[in-house]
């Protein structure tokens, strides 16, 4: 049995109006690659958000490491390891790519920056000769590449992706779902949003289907592609 | 975090014309930090007799009286450029800052004759304790919201303190008289100014100051990249505030009588952050040329009358000019290799067309 990285219980959470979360409960081993999927509005973004720190819950507990990071800053959060790759992307957008990566390694004091830099060149060679150009001129799957690489410049333990493949072509989605499958071998365990079912299942080791704040279903990435429910809510068969 | 991440390299005529423009700038600040010093001695030797001082006394003393107050609004706009410039919150309201260190000075040599050398370093703490305590709340607004709440806040400190008798009420304050300190007052001002651009340099090359960076530019990549948001936008607003406080404290000296009007003007947050924008707002220079040629320029022009309205007129179309096409400023403009001037504007066009 593989170390327990992540084990979230009875998680609430909203934003005034009323819970988004009803009580979530996510175990996550060392090493998995995990897929959240569930339909606009289940409550993934919110999910992620709570574990990063951006939005604080109202009840629960959130266990990482051994570490109770319930309510926890998000400077706590990335220090403990966590790393959150934003939906959207979120890049400094005037910002050259290689300053976005510089600041991905923010609360970093080691002198080891550009050998990280290097690293998420050797996992998105198309960045390569683009490490001076502004963010905001590059194309949606280069944005992607950089919001990844600048999430792993935290050297985290577990990163978490939030749909990747948004306004992507399928092509570049491929190569995006596959560099994260790369990192996960690396040892960095992976935490994929997404709300592509068929691509995040493919790639994931595990999954776990949020409906309405509630998990719904959990089980092998195998498992939930032959479920009957999910095929049918997810995958239109 | 490297700094070599952060650096642009310039071409060789660009550092050669960079340093003729470094000396000759060099050279009139000395001439700038000097003149003063010779244009009062005459003051100082004529001492017992004030009357036999004829009308070029007059003109060195509004000399002095000029550099002092470009001194003043370089230490403004450089406070201003701290968290409107580098962290992105176009503050509305350090007026508030401005008139807090006023007041802490007038209060203390008035109503508690301590002598001005000591009153003076409470000025810029208090105006910082008071950003600190406004800025927990007032920073979690965003955009027009913060700008509106700042003004606010600047209008109503003044209008308080105005109502409380401790402070003279509508009367004022009398800070006593310090005679022939023309002086002093320019080179406390042109200290001052100095320490805004040091402590701008300083943050701009920490982590502290790229973390301002990050939140300007995505707030919430920052917050989700480690940097603590609250903190380090509270912490610059304080440090624009300990600067503003200290020019309103220097001010209330050199016055020698200050009331709301005299510390709160409105003009002046709009006067402060035109200069940085003009100038250039998150550059180090920027806010410095705005403030000297922008306060030159109204100095000149304030001689009553039609020409301070076209002056008025004049400082808003400025404004909407420089918004539209030069909006980083005019310093990035010259700087050929900074990443927002017009070469920048060229080399993307290029990159992206192709």
């Amino acid at each position: 049995m593989a170390e327990v990285l992540l084990e979230v219980r009875g998680l609430t959470a909203g934003y005034g109006a009323g819970p988004v979360l009803h009580g979530v409960d996510l175990d996550f081993q060392a090493g998995e690659l995990l897929a959240l999927i569930g339909a606009n509005g289940a409550g993934k973004s919110t999910l992620l958000g709570v574990l990063s720190g951006l939005v604080p819950p109202t009840s629960g507990s959130i266990l990482f490491a051994g570490r109770n990071l319930t309510g926890a800053r998000p400077e706590r959060v990335v220090r403990a390891g966590i790393a959150h790759v934003p939906q959207g992307r979120r890049l400094f957008a005037t910002m050259t790519v290689r300053q976005n990566l510089v600041l991905g390694a923010y609360l970093r004091r080691d002198r080891e920056v550009q050998s990280d830099i290097d690293r998420v060149v050797g996992y998105f060679p198309a960045l390569g000769d683009k490490l001076q150009r502004v963010a905001g001129t590059l194309s949606g799957g280069e944005q992607q590449m950089v919001a990844i690489g600048r999430g792993l410049m935290g050297r985290p333990r577990l990163l978490m992706i939030d749909e990747p493949s948004l306004g992507l072509a399928p092509k570049v989605v491929e190569t995006v779902i596959e560099v994260c499958q790369s990192i996960n071998r690396d040892g960095v365990s992976v935490l994929l949003v997404e709300q592509d079912v068929v691509v995040a299942l493919e790639a994931a080791d595990r999954g776990y289907v949020l409906e309405n704040g509630r998990i719904a279903l959990s089980g092998s990435a195998r498992e939930l592609q032959d479920d009957p429910a999910v095929r049918k809510a997810y995958l239109g068969v | 975090m490297s700094e070599a991440a952060f650096s642009t390299q310039p071409s060789r005529t660009g550092r050669r014309i960079r340093r003729a423009i470094l000396i000759a700038f060099l050279l009139v600040v000395v001439v700038v930090l000097v003149l003063p010093l010779t244009l009062t001695q005459q003051a100082a030797d004529a001492n017992l007799d004030p009357t036999t001082l004829g009308i070029d006394f007059a003109i060195n003393k509004s000399i002095v009286r000029t550099e002092t107050t470009i001194a003043m609004f370089v230490a403004l706009a450089a406070a201003w450029n701290l968290i409107g410039g580098l962290t992105g919150y176009a503050a509305f309201g350090n007026v508030a800052f401005f008139g807090l260190g006023a007041y802490t000075v007038g209060f203390l040599t008035d109503k508690q004759h301590l002598s001005f050398a000591l009153a003076l370093p409470l000025a810029p703490l208090v105006a910082a304790a008071f950003a600190g305590l406004i800025g927990v709340p007032l920073l979690r607004l965003r955009g027009h919201y913060f700008a509106i709440a700042t003004l606010g806040t600047g209008v109503a400190v003044g209008e308080v303190i105005k109502n409380l008798d401790v402070f003279g009420g509508a009367t004022g304050l009398f800070p006593p008289i310090l005679r022939h300190a023309d002086a002093l007052f320019f080179y406390l001002m042109a200290a001052n100014a100095g320490l805004a651009v040091v402590v701008t340099w300083l943050v701009m090359r920490s982590r502290f100051g790229y973390g301002l960076i990050a939140i300007r530019e995505n707030e919430e990549a920052a917050s989700v990249l480690g940097v603590n948001t609250t903190a380090y936008k509270v912490g610059a607003f304080a440090l624009a505030a300990a600067l503003t406080g200290l020019a309103g404290g220097i001010f209330a000296q050199w016055s020698s009588f200050i009331d709301q009007e005299s510390v709160f003007p409105i003009q002046y947050n709009v006067q402060m952050i035109l200069m940085a924008i003009i100038g250039g707002a998150g550059t180090l220079f920027g806010p410095v040329a705005g403030a000297i040629v922008l306060e030159w320029l109204i100095l000149s022009l304030a001689g009553g009358g039609a020409s301070a309205v076209y002056a008025q007129m004049g400082l808003g179309v400025l404004l909407a000019v420089t918004v539209i096409f030069v909006p980083r400023g005019v310093v990035d403009f010259f700087g050929g290799s900074s990443k927002l001037s017009l070469g920048y504007f060229r080399r993307s066009l290029r990159e992206t067309s192709v």
